[in-house]
């Protein structure tokens, strides 16, 4: 595969992809409508981008990076204009989330909360830590050191187990 | 619960939901959605828009009153002129890097492109504070001098030089360095610098992510 230029092919990478994209979509918007946008505004940017998709290069890397740049890019956007413009009728539609309330979807919920409450770079960083990516892949996502990578993960990490230590007590 | 295995839990609450739900794609070829990320570069093209406006009115001023009893005033107009077209050549530039900025790059790479870019609209404020010197010159006359040369050397020349005097040093002022000074904040701090500022405190954070921490 060269390019990402065939529909079927490309919308058979999507389905295997939808979970990524959702976890992303949520990682930087609060509601139902904001999220669904940035899931069209991510696949379109995606399918734009096919062409420059290289066969020589990892495709996750490639994936990563168009759909972590379109969320941040996205969520700066939205948290300066501070309100949200439907584009019309919705191509992709995403569930609420389900908000059992048994204690692993309350965990589940929380760690959510606490990765929205990181910076744009660092929430980046830990999603790809979370998906256990490579650090080396990490680091060429983000296109920093694979040290920084390192030592960044390690006190983001700290962050999120002192906040869930703090909300449980 | 370690973090990772929270994570993996979610994802596989996700998989069981089939939460997301991609109705059809027909958009991706026949371009229904627009990408709301193109509104930067919209926004720039009405300014460039505006800016060749007024050029092409100044030069029309210029051109019908080329005359020696004129001179200030064409000589004042023709710089400005030429602050105007060195600013909307500045923002063409910035539209076709718009254009250019590749999300398939690295994020610190496309992010503080992206970030710059926003902020560049602090570049041509300060091309375009070179021309207001020219604002306080371009009535003047002969004529205005020789009736009363006391009042025109001791205040037109004075508020001229002023004017030069603060326009340059805001041009070699106004920068992301003196972002957090308060002749900065009191100049720039109306909503609509809001999302220039933000970029420049962005392009810092970008700055401080890329720096090795120990």
């Amino acid at each position: 595969m060269g390019t990402l230029t065939d529909t079927e092919e490309f919308l058979q990478l999507i389905q295997e992809n939808k979970r990524i994209i959702f976890k992303i979509c949520n990682s930087y918007c609060h509601n139902k409508s904001d999220r669904e946008d940035l899931a069209q505004e991510i696949i379109y940017q995606l399918w734009k981008s096919g062409n420059s998709f290289n066969a020589d290069h990892k495709f996750s890397t490639w994936m990563y990076r168009i759909a972590l740049n379109t969320a941040i890019s996205f969520y700066r956007k939205e948290k300066r204009s501070g309100s949200v413009v439907s584009l019309g009728e919705h191509v992709v539609d995403i569930k609420d989330d389900d908000d059992g309330a048994d204690a692993l979807q309350s965990n589940i919920n929380l760690l959510q909360k606490f990765i929205n409450e990181l910076k744009e770079l660092d929430r980046a960083l830990m999603i790809l830590y979370l998906e256990e990516k490579s650090y080396g892949e990490i680091a060429e996502i983000l296109g920093i050191t694979e040290t920084n990578v390192a030592t960044k993960i390690s006190r983001n990490k700290e962050k999120l187990k002192q906040k869930f230590l703090t909300s449980n007590h | 619960m370690e973090l990772k295995n929270l994570w993996k839990e979610y994802d596989r609450r996700i998989e069981e939901a089939k939460t997301i739900n991609l109705k059809t794609f027909e958009f991706l070829q026949t371009q229904k959605a627009k990408s709301k990320l193109n509104a930067l570069s919209t926004f720039k093209k009405w300014v460039i828009f505006a800016g060749i406006l007024w050029i092409a009115f100044l030069v029309f001023l210029i051109v019908n009153s080329l005359a020696i009893s004129k001179i200030y005033f064409v000589l004042s107009l023709s710089a400005i002129v030429i602050f105007n077209i060195i600013a909307v050549a500045v923002y063409i530039k910035h539209v076709i890097l718009i254009h250019e900025i590749d999300n398939s790059e690295s994020l610190i790479e496309a992010q503080q492109k992206t970030a710059e870019l926003q902020a560049s609209t602090l570049q041509i404020t300060r091309i375009l504070f070179l021309q207001t010197p020219f604002y306080s010159t371009f009535f003047w006359s002969q004529g205005m001098i020789n009736s009363n040369p006391t009042a025109f050397f001791l205040i037109s020349v004075p508020v001229a030089l002023l004017f030069c005097f603060a326009s340059f040093w805001l041009y070699r002022n106004i920068n992301y360095k003196n972002v957090d000074k308060k002749w900065f904040k009191i100049l720039f701090g109306s909503s609509e610098w809001t999302s220039v500022v933000k970029a420049i405190q962005f392009m810092k954070e970008i700055e401080d992510f890329k720096r090795e921490s120990m």
